[in-house]
């Protein structure tokens, strides 16, 4: 069912697609005690921010905004200072914290926090140091952050020209561990975006029946509600629509339902259930049995005309190109089941899917298959 | 019997009358050999008046066929001889009938689905030989619907499992041009516009590959191209008289049906020979437009792989990286020139820069930019309040008013009509 949470709907970044770590401080001179603290502190609320758990699926419904944009959109500044503690506590060691409750892009920001918390620690342990000093060198740290330890070394290497080996080791080794959770962190099975530059396939329609297991008298139904509409020479259900979410319903008068038109899956869960809280209320015992999603439509972009004519010498075996009935493709996928309609100006309708991973399954497999006819 | 002569072999008399199981024969009794064979018929009337019987009618086999499916296969080998295919295509399309009416589905099929499934199996087998008959074509001679036609073939193809090839594109443009009737004067056509068919054949040829080359094909039904293709093709080999005339009037000329996407092919086809005639010096000087540019198609054809390198360049790259500022004009530029080094021109103005080779689906700006759907938090099991649901529902005084309002509409459309 539906209400289960989804963590494998959950998008993996690229390694490559870093989110842009916040800016570096205007000013690089001499600053006052005081100033320096609350730059400091408002440098790390940005960085805890960033850290802050991002709505999952956020990126998945627009593939163009960068995936920064969307952290620092969906930061809450206020729950900066809450984290801050939590960051300090955990900047020892590494190994023993469970990060698998976080999806997997904070992973990335979560080998951050120990580099940030360790340099908070060092800047609490050497405050004997010149403050000017401290201040660029943060900059570089944060420019050049990803998984450059050796920038970083260096960087600690520049701060502390001539300290004690017992501050070196330790902003690097929880960065040694942060990078081996990187390397070991799973990886989600069914990941919409990975060589694929970004492009998500977007969610267009979903299909699903419900019984209402109740036998329904059709002619009440479209004389009481407002929203109905019954013609029972053309179609012999009544078609009821409602505002929130968008969705049509076919009712019949066995007490099966069809709900189209939602745009996720819970969505249309919540439709079929208003539909049935209307027939309801119109008098009938209406139950709720057997919520499936019948089909799910998708689409995409890849951005680049696609050859359809070679495309279907190469794969002839799963597509059926004829011009002279419809301009697109129509390409049969095997696993997964899934029909897709591919267009020349590289526009791409994924359909027959039951499960959202499916769609983007079979995007993935036929990604690399496009982007080999891209050349004419 | 004594009188019908000896047997080559023993030389004896004894020759009996003898049919081989339809044949009938002289037989020697003494030694067995055959002298001399009838023809194979099988009935007496049939032999009587010394008439061929064919196979399918001699056999038992029609028997076994239900009539239906007779009648399917006779208009399978009707249609086959009304196309005027080869004989061996007869024989593969009634093969793929009886293969279709092998499955239940088929033979539980209304008549019309019968009648197109027929022109389903010819039209499969034309393709599987290259035979250039389109889809429109049989749909005429059948008075069949296209969307009824394309729903039957696509489930056809599925059952039986085939590999239909593309229609061949050039095998097309050679039987359509043919069909153009301007290759003789008449009183209809005047002498200016005849033309010889093997020059507006080739130079058509050439006019579709560039059209397949720069996007104008894929996608599209390929008549509408052909018949722009032509039309160009023929104005071009004679501009001075032909260039008044117009696409629609040329069609009817040459006793061919306009297709209706064919005045914007022509368009599309005519502002990529514009682009290409932007790499020739001496036609950039000239200004040409979409009238003026037809005189000069056969030198832009003669030129055309090298003139379609420098006037495009590959979309496919560019479109990647919509967002950062391609240096257009300096590529341009530098393209121009090495363009006019190479035919030995001064180095006057200069050309166009190279302009995105895309589909013109592509080109066109979106009607309507979609919004990004906005992020939808719905778990699926949030509370449903009544006032929600009450907003869809009839108060009782509404339900009076639709009732009545109801009856009054009934009691109208029942009376009958006024005088």
């Amino acid at each position: 069912m539906a209400s289960a949470p989804r963590p494998e709907r959950v998008p993996r970044l690229l390694a490559g697609c870093l989110p842009p770590y916040p800016p570096p401080p205007p000013t690089v001179g001499l600053l006052s005690m005081e100033q320096e603290e609350t730059y400091l502190e408002l440098y790390l609320d940005q960085c805890a921010a960033q850290d802050d758990l991002a709505p999952p699926r956020s990126p998945l419904f627009n593939p163009v905004v960068p995936y920064g944009m969307y952290i620092l959109n969906a930061s809450n500044p206020d729950t900066a200072f809450n984290s801050n503690p939590e960051v300090k506590e955990t900047s020892g060691d590494f190994s023993s914290v469970d990060l698998s409750f976080l999806p997997d892009e904070v992973t990335q920001e979560n080998k951050d926090q120990p580099v940030i918390s360790s340099r908070h620690e060092t800047e609490e342990n050497s405050e004997s140091q010149s403050l000017q000093s401290r201040l660029p060198s943060l900059s570089e740290q944060d420019i050049g952050l990803g998984l450059n330890s050796s920038s970083l070394s260096n960087s600690h290497s520049q701060l502390h020209p001539g300290d004690s080996d017992s501050v070196q080791p330790s902003p690097e080794k929880p960065n040694s561990d942060s990078l081996s959770l990187a390397s070991i962190t799973p990886m989600t099975p069914m990941t919409p975006v990975s060589e694929c530059c970004g492009i998500v396939p977007q969610l267009q329609n979903i299909v699903s029946t419900v019984n209402l297991a109740c036998k329904l008298d059709l002619k009440k139904i479209a004389l009481h509600a407002k929203n109905a509409e019954y013609n029972p020479k053309r179609f012999a259900a009544v078609i009821m629509r409602i505002r929130e979410p968008r969705t049509t319903a076919l009712i019949f008068s066995s007490g099966k339902m069809v709900c189209t038109g939602a745009k996720s899956e819970e969505q249309s869960r919540l439709a079929a259930r208003k539909y049935a809280r209307v027939v309801q209320k119109l008098g009938f015992p209406a139950r709720f049995l057997d919520f499936k999603i019948q089909n799910m439509v998708g689409s995409c972009d890849v951005r680049f005309p696609i050859r359809l004519e070679g495309l279907v010498l190469t794969h002839q075996q799963f597509s059926s190109y004829e011009p002279e009935l419809f301009p697109g493709l129509i390409y049969r996928m095997v696993k997964p089941r899934i029909v897709l309609l591919i267009f020349v100006s590289g526009k791409v309708v994924l359909t027959g899917a039951k499960e959202r991973s499916e769609i983007y399954e079979a995007f993935e497999n036929i990604y690399p298959i496009l982007k080999g006819f891209k050349k004419a | 019997m004594p009188g019908r002569g000896r047997c080559p072999d023993c030389g004896s008399t004894e020759l009996v009358e003898d049919s081989h199981y339809s044949q009938s024969q002289l037989v020697c009794s003494d030694c067995g050999c055959v002298v001399t064979e009838g023809i194979l018929t099988t009935t007496f009337s049939d032999e009587g008046n010394l008439r061929e019987v064919t196979y399918s009618r001699s056999t038992g086999e029609n028997e076994q066929v239900s009539r239906s499916q007779q009648r399917g296969l006779r208009r399978v080998r009707d249609l086959c001889r009304v196309l005027q295919l080869p004989p061996t295509f007869e024989d593969t399309a009634v093969a793929y009938y009886q293969q279709a009416y092998r499955h239940s589905g088929i033979r539980a099929a209304r008549l019309q689905k019968k009648e197109v499934l027929v022109g389903c199996c010819v039209l499969i087998t034309c393709r599987q030989h290259n035979w250039p008959l389109t889809m429109g074509a049989i749909c005429t001679l059948l008075y069949a619907d296209l969307d009824v036609f394309s729903s039957i073939y696509m489930q056809i193809v599925k059952l039986l499992g085939l590999d239909v090839p593309s229609l061949c594109l050039a095998e097309l443009v050679k039987t359509y041009c043919s069909s153009f009737k301007l290759f003789q004067a008449s009183p209809s056509v005047p002498a200016k516009y005849v033309e010889d068919k093997e020059k507006m054949l080739s130079r058509t040829l050439q006019l579709v590959e560039l059209a397949n080359e720069t996007w104008l094909v894929t996608g599209r039904h390929p008549l509408p191209v052909i018949t722009a293709a032509t039309f160009l093709a023929w104005q071009s080999l004679q501009p001075a008289d032909r260039l008044s005339c117009s696409l629609a009037r040329f069609c009817k000329l040459a006793n061919v049906d306009l297709p209706y996407p064919a005045s914007s092919r022509l368009q599309e086809l005519l502002a990529v020979l514009l682009r290409m005639a932007e790499q020739l010096a001496w036609l950039r000087v000239l200004r040409l437009d979409r009238r003026s540019v037809v005189k000069h198609i056969g030198d832009l054809l003669q030129h055309r792989h090298s003139l379609l390198r420098l006037a495009f360049r590959d979309g496919t790259a560019e479109v990647g990286t919509r967002g950062k500022e391609p240096p257009v004009w300096g590529q341009g530029q530098r393209e121009g020139e090495v363009g006019n080094n190479s035919l030995g021109l001064p180095q006057g103005k200069r050309p166009a820069s190279p302009a995105l080779l895309l589909p013109p689906c592509m080109l066109k700006p979106p009607k309507r930019i979609c919004p990004a759907p906005p992020v939808s938090t719905v778990t699926g099991d949030e509370n449903i309040s009544d006032s929600e649901i009450e907003q869809y529902l009839r108060t009782p005084q509404e339900v009076r008013d639709f009732q009545r309002a109801q009856a009054a509409r009934q009691a109208a459309t029942s009376v009958p009509n006024p005088p």
